[in-house]
């Protein structure tokens, strides 16, 4: 480990209705695999956007290199050596490796973009990270994994000195992050410095030397990785919130009724033959990596998107799904993973959000009833322990937790019977998190089905009385809550791209 | 400044309402001076208030339409275009074919609706961007219109023929009935657009059509419709136009375009969708009709008002652009 290369001392960062960062600070040096942990919403992701310059920072100073700096846009950061391989990949699935790499600043010759040279500087890249892919070949046509390669040869490709990894192995196979991990520990010997932001435990162990915890947007420590065990770490994350427990077993009576069976679903490019029923009162569970087609199955069963093939059958009735408007018929509701986008209208009134799926009954002849309207959001916002000063309070004021409760609450004006909840906390904070999953218990205990889709671990654990893996667009497992492990549904999460 | 935001009426009115207001009471001071010193004839008086109110008749009607279609994120620049299409095929069956002329006013109306419902199932339902699916329908309409009239331009009867009862829904003796028929219209709208199925789904579809959409809402259904009502209100506002202007030439309308958009933006309907008022477009298209009129009265050329209205568009938009900006 050599000199510090950067440090960021007390930074400080609210939005409205969250802190978002509460006095964080990271010192990272150079020739260090520097490990970034913290729970979802602990505000590893916030911190990082303060540094390349997409937020601005409340309070705080970062020093990069010896100077004080504050980056304005991840350009400014780029140009200065800081580069972020993000967790979502940015690439133009049209264009081939070399012109994505190089996109914004393409070589010219003359007034022409010089190709040629993109290839052949492409080329010099791979081989110094020692990975084979071909630049010509069209971004699409690569696994995620090879996709993945493209970001962090791109981000070298900046002449950085400070990369970050964003959860750089959600979406790899064992195989990928074994050659993520060589591209990773030859970056380290060139004497660059280099933040990685994982959830996974023995990622941790393996590929870091020092560890900074963060939990509810404030600093809890800094750690010699060798120095410590996955217990301390874990301590640290979860503080003195007791951490969730596994369910032990499942809560659905023996005789509960089957409310939807879906047979031989085929939909799109990501779904494929997949089968499975949910019971009444039942919370089913649908675990697996990055785009293995859960939320396209939940799409398509939604009618939100076309589907080839399949039967779908409610309380033993088969029914026709072509279009959300029929499943919300067949009291069917969707709560989207990108709430801002399919959940709710931002710029509406709670009350407007909340009767969206049930209007019709908020009807006096041909006029809506608003004191009706009233009533019912009023109800909701008590039932659920919304936190709003009104009801005519616009969605976008309200912070991710509440906003989340809006949209439970227009299900549940609607009457549906089965919910889709898909990743129902991301972006939620933490206390607001148990809050989700107390509704949810207690919605499936008044007779509510729930399927769950959920990319966390202890989530899908915690809340399930039943789970369902898919990989890669087919279901590969389905295991009670008594059986279940982690490492058994990661097992099944993962066979079909080793196979 | 904040003081007069936070006060209890101007809070009910909605500030944006009431600097408008102003700006229309203080144009009509500006004119009332800057006519007499250069021309040496009067502007304050009844004369140019009616005339400005008879050019806000048919203006306000179409602004009202556009405003649906702009609630929803969409636009239409077929509006002009449209109306003089219906006031040219429905005045040639009244003047070549002696249709009767509660026909005609009929056919007028059911012109504008056709546009609308073609209109609005292309946007809607093949997922045409608006913006070229209403320049298309413009270039249609005068198309069709010159064909069926054969490039004719038509006359429509004065108050003194047979036919020219019609002109009393503009004035009656000396009673501007056209007022009482906006204003109602922009009432009846205004119920239309808070307190009905239809309204609530289309300003909700303007915000985050696949929220709604993923409600159970039919969208394209609703928004079919948003463009079936602006067609609707675009062949009411050909009879306000004839009934006020007599002559229709072929080959024109596209200038009331702007001028119908601009009062509806200036009123403070968002151009991107989800935020509309009725309110606002019908002072919107008071502040136009009365530019219109006060330029007239400058012995300036129609020419300016283009320039001008283009600016207020621009103007418009660019406020209601960095009002977002600034929420988020």
């Amino acid at each position: 480990m050599g000199e510090t290369i950067l440090e960021m001392k007390d930074i400080d960062k609210s939005f409205p209705g969250v802190h978002a960062l509460d006095h964080v600070s990271l010192e990272v040096k150079r020739g260090e695999v520097h490990a970034l942990m913290g729970e979802n919403g602990a505000g590893k992701s916030t911190l990082m956007k303060v540094l390349t310059g997409i937020y601005k920072k409340d309070e705080g100073t970062i020093t990069y290199k010896g100077r004080e700096v504050e980056f304005h846009n991840t350009r400014e950061a780029q140009d200065n050596g800081v580069v972020i391989v993000h967790q979502e990949l940015n690439m133009v699935g049209d264009l081939t490796v070399a012109q994505n790499i190089f996109i914004g600043r393409e070589p010219r010759k003359g007034f022409r973009i010089d190709d040629k040279k993109m290839i052949v500087d492409s080329r010099a890249l791979f081989d110094r990270l020692h990975i084979d892919i071909d630049p010509t070949e069209k971004m699409s046509e690569l696994t995620v994994g090879k996709q993945q390669m493209c970001e962090i040869a791109k981000a070298i490709s900046h002449n950085a000195e400070l990369i970050i990894f964003d959860e750089p192995s959600a979406a790899l196979t064992e195989k990928e992050i074994e050659d993520l991990f060589t591209i990773i520990r030859d970056l380290r010997s060139q004497n660059l410095g280099i933040i990685y932001i994982s959830h996974r435990m023995d990622e941790i162990k393996v590929i870091t030397d020092r560890v900074t915890v963060m939990r509810d947007g404030g600093y809890v420590g800094t750690l010699v990785t060798e120095e410590c065990t996955k217990e301390d770490i874990i301590n640290m994350m979860v503080g003195r919130v007791i951490y969730e427990k596994p369910k032990e077993k499942s809560l659905v009576p023996a005789d509960a009724p089957v409310v939807l069976k879906v047979e031989h679903l085929n939909a799109g490019k990501m779904v494929h033959d997949v089968s499975f029923e949910l019971r009444k009162g039942e919370i089913l569970g649908f675990s697996g990596l990055m785009g293995a087609g859960r939320t396209e199955t939940a799409r398509a069963i939604f009618g939100a998107d076309p589907k080839q093939s399949g039967d779908i059958y409610i309380n033993g009735e088969k029914v026709e799904i072509n279009s959300p408007e029929d499943a919300v018929k067949h009291g069917i509701g969707y709560l989207s993973e990108d709430r801002r986008r399919f959940g709710i209208v931002v710029g509406k009134s709670i009350t407007e959000n909340s009767t969206m799926a049930a209007l019709s009954e908020y009807m006096s002849g041909l006029f809506i009833n608003k004191n009706k309207e009233k009533q019912v959001s009023e109800k909701y916002i008590k039932e659920l322990d919304t936190k709003t000063p009104s009801t005519d309070q616009l969605v976008v004021n309200l912070s991710g937790g509440n906003q989340q409760k809006v949209v439970i609450a227009k299900w549940l004006v609607r009457n549906s019977d089965i919910l889709i909840f898909d990743e129902p906390t991301r972006g939620i904070d933490v206390g607001a998190k148990n809050e989700i999953y107390k509704l949810m218990n207690r919605l499936a205990a008044e007779g509510k089905s729930i399927i769950m889709i959920s990319s966390e671990m202890t989530e899908i654990l915690r809340m399930s009385d039943r789970i369902i893996v898919m990989c890669e667009g087919r279901k590969t497992g389905e295991i009670n809550i008594e059986e279940a492990t982690q490492e058994l549904i990661m097992d099944k999460a993962t066979r079909q791209m080793e196979a | 400044m904040d003081n007069f935001k936070q006060n209890p009426l101007v809070k009910k009115v909605g500030f944006n309402r009431v600097v408008l207001c102003g700006v229309l009471i203080l144009m009509y001071i500006f004119f009332s001076i800057l006519v007499p010193v250069i021309t040496g004839s009067g502007f304050a008086g009844m004369s140019h208030i009616m005339g400005a109110l008879n050019y806000a008749y048919f203006l306000g009607f179409l602004s009202l339409g556009v405003t649906f279609v702009i609630a929803t994120g969409g636009i239409d620049f077929s509006i002009g275009p449209v109306m003089f299409c219906c006031g040219l095929i429905s005045g040639y069956c009244l003047m070549t074919y002696n249709m009767p002329l509660p026909l005609c006013l009929l056919i007028s109306v059911l012109i504008g609706t056709l546009f609308g419902l073609w209109n609005g199932y292309l946007v809607a339902y093949w997922t045409v961007p608006p913006f070229i699916v209403s320049m298309a329908s413009m270039n249609m309409a005068k198309g069709i219109a010159s064909v069926f009239t054969k490039t004719q331009s038509v006359s429509w009867p004065r108050s003194t023929d047979a036919n020219g009862w019609f002109r009393n829904l503009v004035k009656a003796g000396g009673v501007p009935t056209g007022l009482f028929c906006f204003l109602g219209a922009a009432v009846i709208c205004a119920i239309i657009l808070n307190n009905t199925k239809f309204g609530r789904y289309i300003i909700c579809l303007g915000s985050n059509k696949e929220a709604v959409r993923l409600s159970g809402v039919d969208t394209k259904k609703w928004e079919m419709c948003a463009y079936l009502m602006c067609g609707i209100l675009v062949g009411i506002a050909t009879i306000f136009f004839v009934g006020t202007y007599t002559t229709v030439q072929p080959g024109y309308g596209d200038t009331y375009n702007n001028e119908a958009i601009a009062g509806c933006v200036m009123g403070g309907t968002s151009m991107a969708g989800g935020l509309a008022s009725i309110s606002g477009t019908v002072i919107g298209v008071l502040i136009i009709s009365l530019l219109q009129e006060g330029i007239l009265a400058l012995k300036l050329t129609k020419d300016v008002q283009l320039i001008i209205t283009g600016i207020i568009v621009i103007v418009a938009v660019y406020a209601d652009v960095m009002a977002r900006r600034r929420k988020n």
